[in-house]
């Protein structure tokens, strides 16, 4: 009788469950729908009158696969700063900054982006132009000869898309390190652990989810992202969001742009798949390499 | 500590039985199929416009681009006692789908698209076609610019303001002289090698190969695209450094290029406001370079007819033309607005008042059969230059 | 033994080094926006250009009433969709945390949410328009003709996962023989949430709220495609006029807006000193336990 009832999940959140199938899911299987469609003239954007898979093949080109590539360095580059920048500074929030000041450091984080993400971009623009005060400064202390020249690089196009990105990092995982608590750490220190070890088996450990949540909310929708690749880093910015947009808005063809839009979030599901097996993998000989050195210790 | 157990904290012990697995999965059910019967209701009839009947209503709702009107004559027009809802999009795709998504009931009465795009729009009954009768000041508009090839007779549009696609370049660090779009090509791939930018639009960048080679840049022929994707991705694309129209007012003050693909009045805008304006210099080039034209239209399903008649032929007296020029820095087109901004000291009239065999030899850009194979040649282009 | 370790973590260099990574990467994420603050003040005509100090464009944007009505627009939306993506994610980030991890239930409902983060906005927004249509005119269902309602849906829905998985990430974990506890002690299911489950997972709703209020704020593409007359929100408005060059006006507004969500977060911070007190009991609670 018992085996039958739905657990809690569903229970509890079946409103919010509803709410995302409603008006999310529903108009996705629109696009899917979509993708199988043709666009029958110039001036028409999309039938289904006829369903096919040509538009995948048409869709898969080399244009396409290196456009991919392309976006996927950027996106696991990208990712990896937001998190070697990110952790110290959560840990710093979460365990080493006077308590009573943690909420605000924490909102603090999140009000730059409370601005535009255009006027964020374009100060940026004029931070990093040649003829800038950056630029100058550099110049005077001698750190860089001739004008700074960073403008539509690829360095630019990584400098933006972290910093539009950072705090999604930051914030998971300073929940995840907060929770982990002073009396573990506490507790290990008792037990004779010095703070190196202490980072390494308790704190991260335990704040593991939070890097993975951060590192998810990071680089998913930094691959579908373009635009501020784009105002930054000029054609080195190249993303494949652009290939996308430009399907739905200045070609007009509707059943192309969809079969793209399927293809991108298969390849980015594929992605994350990768890295979360390598994740498992490496999990796995960590915690191995671990149980040989608890024994020794504990003989 | 199973997860029934714990929720039991949460979920009244009762109901929790009364919750069984069926009951969730059909309220799914349920769901979906209400939103699969909606989406195929085949409803696709159009909202019709009412007709105009001689009193001007108190509100009109108008659809532009971001910033394109001058708020003092909006603030003006507001004053003969019709409140403006003046809403932005950034594309005339989005205009499009806008208003095919919605079937006329938008509820956008005045709207501003592109010309090149009339003739799909129409043909799609996007638009109102106009009762001349109600444009009285239509006549205020140089015939020049009436009469579009994508809109002969302005059966849908009026023109609101025009603009030509040339290039600038710094003269400081290019000192040869440059007057054709294979003078372009030519320093892009040389002297300015990884410091141009062009256009992110695939009509502009491809009609550069066009013109350079003597072909009609409204082309569909296959050959002459063939042909045009070979040197675009393969010669022209390793040293282009931005795709980027934005990138033209912010490149000049801040060094950022030394030659750019551009609109007129967007190399006017920074020239004015550069340190050195002297260095830069604007080609409109030969032998020929689109002429592109906003205009004011009406859509299908407007609600505030003779609202929208007022406001465009209120738009259209030179007073408000001459603001309007002055605030987004385009030529409207209207006759006497030129002889206003030589009295009025307004600078550099000559990057938006060209000389008239410059316009004459002028092509309007034009939505063609070619348009996704522009698109695709565009987007090997930017693939290329990324790599 | 425990005082001196204490001790020592304050004074030493690790400790400092923290702190001083924490001060660069609180300037790296400000210096743009102290840019923009700077040039505010700028009387050109082009933002990024500098031409002179003055407070015209603040004056002008002031007077602009379609800056205006798209700034209400957004304020309005992203409150809306703070409230019920928040409402939403609670409940749903509790529901995960409390249920069998590993469960179909549990993984369709991760998977689901997932999908929300893994789609492109350009996608977004092209399917929800015409769902939005085919509901409000077809269906006839009329409240979803209003664009407030469109944008708070919309945005709701973006952010609802963000605000679920952190709720789960501070409740996972965290002990349930607290409620256990209070259900033995006769305690009504509604004042176990209110007193314990609640207050545990404050920290977490209220960044949900923030995160949430944020995204909505920034939220550009799909609104431009949702929106009706009406309710242009501020950022489709910049968007649209990035095509003809964007004003200093861009940069008051930016700066005002900024001042008006630093004041906000003013007095979410008073609230948060009160309520984090009980948090903090609990952790002694378990810690005693």
């Amino acid at each position: 009788m018992k085996r039958k009832k739905i657990d809690g999940a569903t229970a509890l959140g079946f409103p919010t469950w509803a709410f995302v199938v409603f008006f999310f899911i529903m108009p996705l299987l629109l696009v899917l729908w979509y993708s199988f469609g043709y666009k029958p003239d110039l001036f028409t954007a999309h039938s289904n009158d006829i369903l096919s898979l040509d538009r995948y093949a048409e869709a898969l080109d080399a244009t396409f696969i290196g456009t991919f590539w392309n976006t996927l360095k950027i996106g696991v580059i990208g990712t990896f700063l937001c998190l070697i920048i990110a952790v110290p500074f959560a840990y710093w929030m979460a365990v080493k900054l006077d308590p009573k000041w943690r909420a605000l450091a924490l909102a603090l984080v999140l009000v730059p982006f409370w601005t535009n993400f255009l006027v964020r971009t374009l100060g940026w623009q004029i931070i990093l132009s040649p003829r800038g005060f950056l630029s100058d400064f550099l110049q005077n202390i001698g750190l860089i000869d001739g004008r700074l020249d960073i403008l539509y690089t690829q360095t630019a196009v990584q400098l933006g898309v972290v910093y539009n990105y950072l705090p999604l990092m930051i914030l998971p995982l300073y929940v995840a390190i907060d929770r982990a608590g002073r009396p573990l750490r506490e507790a290990s220190a008792d037990l004779g652990a010095n703070r190196i070890r202490t980072l390494f088996q308790v704190t991260l450990p335990l704040a593991a989810p939070g890097i993975a949540a951060g590192s998810l909310l990071v680089f998913i929708p930094l691959m579908g992202d373009y635009i501020t690749a784009s105002v930054l880093g000029g054609a080195q910015g190249n993303m494949i969001g652009q290939l996308v947009a430009s399907q739905f808005n200045t070609a007009q063809n509707w059943a192309l742009g969809s079969a793209m839009a399927v293809l991108l979030m298969l390849f980015i599901g594929v992605a994350v798949g990768v890295c979360a097996l390598v994740a498992l993998v490496i999990r796995y000989f960590v915690r191995r390499s671990r149980r040989v050195v608890f024994l020794g210790g504990a003989a | 500590m199973t997860g029934t157990e714990g929720l039991r904290a949460l979920v009244p012990a009762a109901s929790v039985g009364r919750i069984s697995r069926r009951a969730v999965l059909s309220g799914f059910v349920v769901l979906t199929a209400t939103g699969a019967l909606t989406s195929c209701s085949s409803n696709t009839g159009f909202a019709s416009s009412v007709l105009p009947d001689g009193k001007v209503e108190d509100h009109l709702n108008v659809y532009s681009w971001g910033d394109y009107s001058d708020p003092g004559n909006i603030a003006k027009f507001q004053k003969t006692g019709t409140t403006v809802q003046l809403d932005s999009f950034g594309s005339n795709e989005e205009l499009i789908a806008k208003l095919g998504a919605t079937r006329g009931t938008s509820g956008y009465d005045v709207v501003v698209p592109t010309g090149s795009y009339i003739p799909m729009m129409s043909a799609n009954g996007l638009l109102q076609e106009l009762d001349h009768s109600y444009l009285k000041n239509i006549e205020n508009i140089d015939p020049l610019y009436r009469d579009q090839s994508w809109d002969r007779g302005n059966k849908y549009s009026v023109c609101k303001n025009w603009g030509t696609t040339g290039y600038v370049y710094d003269s400081r660090k290019i000192t040869r002289e440059m007057t054709s779009w294979a003078d372009f090509l030519e320093v892009a791939q040389n002297e300015a090698s990884k410091n141009v930018s062009v256009l992110e639009d695939p009509w502009e960048v491809t009609s550069m190969y066009f013109a350079a080679n003597g072909i009609d840049p409204n082309t569909t022929k296959k050959a002459d695209l063939d042909a045009a994707e070979e040197f675009l991705v393969h010669k022209l694309a390793p040293h282009i450094k931005a795709f980027n129209s934005s990138a033209v007012q912010s490149g000049m003050p801040e060094e950022t290029f030394v030659l750019m693909q551009a609109f007129n009045g967007d190399v006017r805008q920074g020239i004015l406001v550069a340190d050195t304006p002297d260095a830069w210099k604007f080609v409109y080039p030969t032998p020929t370079a689109n002429i592109w034209m906003d205009t004011w239209a009406i859509a299908k399903g407007a609600q505030n007819m003779d609202a929208a008649y007022a406001f465009i032929d209120f738009m259209l007296e030179p007073e408000t033309s001459f603001r309007e020029l002055d605030y987004i820095g385009y030529n409207t087109g209207v006759i006497g607005v030129e002889k206003m901004a030589k009295e009025r000291k307004f600078e550099r009239p000559d990057l938006v008042f060209p000389p008239e065999e410059v316009v004459k030899r002028l092509t309007p850009g034009q939505v063609t059969s070619s348009a996704e194979r522009l698109v695709a040649i565009v987007n090997r282009m930017m693939a290329k230059a990324g790599s | 033994m425990r005082e001196s370790t204490q001790h020592r973590k304050r004074r030493d260099p690790v400790h400092i080094a923290l702190a001083v990574w924490g001060v660069l990467v609180f300037i790296f994420l400000f210096l743009p926006i102290i840019v923009m603050i700077a040039y505010s003040f700028n009387t050109g005509r082009l933002l990024a250009s500098w031409e002179g100090f003055g407070f015209d464009s603040y004056l002008s944007a002031i007077d602009n009433p379609i800056i205006r009505g798209s700034v209400m627009t957004s304020l309005g939306a992203a409150f809306g969709a703070a409230i019920l993506s928040t409402v939403l994610g609670t409940l749903g980030g509790i529901a995960l945390a409390r249920s069998r991890v590993g469960s179909l239930s549990v993984l369709l409902a991760t998977g689901l949410l997932g999908i929300t983060l893994f789609t492109p906005e350009i996608v977004d927004a092209v399917s929800m328009l015409p769902w939005f249509v085919s509901l409000g005119t077809d269906a006839g269902i009329a409240p979803l003709n209003n664009g407030m309602v469109r944008l708070v849906i919309a945005h709701a829905v973006l952010s609802v996962a963000v605000v679920t998985f952190i709720v789960r990430a501070r409740m996972q974990g965290l002990d349930a023989s607290l409620e256990e506890a209070a259900a033995d002690l006769y305690a009504t299911p509604v004042k176990r949430f209110l007193q314990i489950t609640l207050p545990v997972a404050a920290p977490a709703i209220w960044a949900g709220a923030l995160m949430s209020f944020t995204l909505s704020l920034d939220n550009t593409i799909i609104s431009s495609f949702i929106q009706v007359p009406g309710s242009t929100p501020w950022p489709v408005y910049i968007f649209s006029a990035l095509r003809v060059g964007l004003r200093p006006e861009i940069a008051a507004v930016s700066t005002a807006m900024f001042l008006l969500t630093l004041f906000a977060l003013f007095v979410v911070a008073m609230v948060l000193r009160r309520s984090d007190q009980s948090p903090e009991e609990i952790a002694k609670t378990l810690a005693a336990a």
